[in-house]
């Protein structure tokens, strides 16, 4: 081993020793992966939606990842947004000044904040008004010109508006109409959602952290994963509403609650229930069904000089698995613990809950004196499973995701160098990969080339519009 | 919460009368001195999977081990010491706070060294109802910002990564 714990040399790893071994070893396979999936040429292969057009009059997370999947994968996606504001995405940001210039032409001094990343890539962005009796002709011009829409407002609003389903159906019936919300019809129907009412009521938050027994509470996690996760789910239903038109040339409405697609990440839980009472309580970075198999607190940090706190103090989770019995006995072995090893021979025996507190308090305790790398490292040298907890940086520093190309530096066209880690994570694919064109564009950047070059209007039309900011 | 330390010591002529919060993410299993957030007094506890097993007993003299998560006084209208305050709770520690200033830091280059379009005021895009073109042409709408860039790779502030 390096002196220093968090050197890698390519002698303490298994596997081949030179280059030339590599060479030697190394499986066709790879090679044609490679070759396949071709990170940084995604621009030469073709787009699996191309000629798909889509309506997103979407806010937040939630529904525009909905669209922005489809837009990744080829789709035009025509963003519309209220004028001079935008979508409210726009205006969160994380701390300090994540902002990037401009919003628009008329707000010089306000910028578009880094939340909206990955949310709407590129997509078209006009803006307008549609809820005024004028703008109407124009937004039943889209429809009639659209595959589909995603909306996120309270349900009926969009029928109150004269533009929800059983409105343009009427204009276009092979148009695909997507509601995406909080609760959905029912006795919740006015009900709106964030991510974080999604994950707490539908009994998410619930099962995650420790138990109050050891010191946890239920909690969120600090991305909005719900939002991401069901924005996927609606593109999935986005696709097979399509495909389901190519058979029979109808659309078809997409009704979609965030509060239940977060009910599908709850596993066992409700049959749990059904079957014996039990309500599904949390279990932190432990496993409910196998142990050893979790994240543990070490001793020191990896970065004890980092000058960044999330280095300097966190940088100490180790994530370690040895459930099976060869596996058990050999972390048992390397850690010491020859008397829990006695004790909970089988697996049966080691998963139940008094024993998980045992166990990995001891883990922790081995742990004490160590950083995380030599945690892992000591785990990895015996054949377990471990990996460190890694933060952003180390995720970009990553040589595995930087060689894949889910990691990468883009240079936008409007915005300039922009660390890029959102599309090209999201799945590989050898013929038609996910494009990131451009991370966003200011608030009615394209108002001309939709409302001109698409829907015909003179250019005097919608000068007259933007002065009333209607558009 | 898994446990306060209600501190009723003499303070300046009354009951001290505050309560400080053992937060349970440090306090679960703890063993060492604290200090009262108001009147500094230190106190020995011994927590055990969240249980105070011992104390608190006064310990006059010693020093703290650490301090409250935070602390406040319920008898005592609204008076409040939040997460951070030098001397009397525990360091907040989660923001550099060298980086997070709580003002606009204008950032017109990535961590590589390529310039983003992140400062302001930008230039209008001088198109029809705000239409922008396709393109940010940094020499001709950002003259000083391309000068700087042609500065740092001479520099070779310029990397790759």
């Amino acid at each position: 081993m390096a002196k220093d714990p968090r050197v890698t040399r390519i002698e303490d790893l298994p596997g081949p020793k030179s280059k030339e071994e590599f060479e030697e070893m190394k499986m066709p396979y790879e090679e044609y992966c490679k070759a396949q999936f071709d990170p940084g040429n995604e621009p030469s292969k073709p787009n699996a939606l191309n000629g798909i057009r889509w309506m997103s009059t979407t806010m937040y997370i939630f529904t525009p990842h909905s669209v922005s999947n489809l837009a990744e994968m080829g789709a035009e996606v025509i963003k519309v947004e209220m004028p001079r504001m935008g979508d409210p995405m726009r205006h969160c940001a994380p701390f300090n000044e994540t902002y990037l210039y401009p919003l628009h032409d008329s707000r010089p001094m306000t910028g578009t904040g880094m939340g909206y990343l990955n949310a709407n890539p590129n997509e078209y962005h006009i803006s307008m008004d549609y809820h005024l009796p004028e703008m109407k002709e124009a937004f039943y011009s889209l429809v009639r010109m659209s595959d589909g829409l995603t909306e996120c407002y309270r349900p009926g609003t969009f029928d109150r508006w004269k533009q929800s389903f059983r409105y343009v159906q009427e204009m276009n019936p092979r148009f695909i109409y997507v509601w995406g919300g909080g609760f959905g019809y029912g006795p919740k129907c006015f009900g709106g959602s964030y991510d974080i009412l999604g994950q707490a009521h539908a009994g998410l938050a619930s099962v995650t952290g420790f138990h109050e027994y050891i010191g946890g509470h239920a909690t969120k996690h600090s991305n909005w994963c719900i939002d991401w996760y069901s924005g996927t789910q609606i593109t999935f239903g986005i696709l097979a509403a399509l495909h389901w038109r190519r058979k029979t040339g109808l659309g078809t409405m997409i009704e979609f609650s965030q509060v239940q697609a977060a009910t599908r990440c709850l596993g066992y839980a409700a049959p749990l229930y059904g079957r014996f009472g039990i309500v599904r309580q949390r279990w932190g970075n432990w496993d409910t069904q196998l142990c050893a198999h979790g994240i543990i607190l070490c001793g020191k940090s990896d970065y004890p000089d980092a000058k960044n706190p999330q280095d300097r103090l966190e940088a100490r989770y180790a994530m370690i698995s040895a459930f099976q019995d060869e596996d058990w006995k050999e972390l048992c072995a390397i850690t010491g613990m020859k008397d829990l090893y006695d004790k909970y021979k089988s697996h049966k025996e080691r998963v139940e809950a008094e024993a998980q507190i045992e166990i990995y308090a001891a883990l922790e305790k081995w742990a004490e004196d160590k950083s995380r790398s030599e945690v892992v490292k000591v785990c990895q040298d015996a054949g377990l499973l471990a990996e460190p907890v890694c933060n952003d940086r180390e995720y970009y520093e990553n040589e595995h995701w930087r060689m894949r190309g889910t990691v990468r530096w883009m240079d936008d066209p409007i915005f300039g160098d922009v660390l890029q880690h959102g599309s090209y994570s999201a799945g590989l694919m050898a013929k038609t990969p996910r494009q990131l064109n451009w991370i966003w564009r200011p608030v009615g950047a394209d108002n001309v080339k939709i409302y001109h070059e698409l829907l015909g209007y003179p250019t005097s039309k919608i000068e007259a519009w933007y002065e009333k900011a209607w558009i | 919460m898994c446990d306060i330390i209600w501190c009723k010591k003499d303070f300046e002529g009354k009951p001290c009368n505050t309560i400080n919060y053992l937060d349970p993410y440090c306090f679960w299993n703890w063993e060492g001195t604290i200090n009262c957030a108001e009147c500094g007094t230190v106190y020995y506890i011994h927590m055990i999977q969240g249980k105070m097993y011992k104390g608190p007993e006064e310990r006059p003299g010693e020093k703290p081990d650490t301090s409250p998560l935070y602390a406040d006084k319920p008898l005592d209208g609204y008076r409040f010491y939040g997460a951070g305050v030098e001397g009397r709770t525990r360091p907040f520690e989660c923001l550099p706070r060298d980086i997070y200033l709580g003002v606009p830091d204008m950032v017109k280059f990535s961590i590589r060294g390529r310039p983003v379009r992140g400062h302001r005021p930008q230039p209008p895009s001088a198109g029809i109802a705000g239409s922008y073109g396709f393109n940010w042409d940094i020499p001709k709408l950002s003259p000083d910002l391309w000068e700087e860039y042609q500065q740092k790779i001479k520099n070779g502030e310029v990397t790759e990564w």
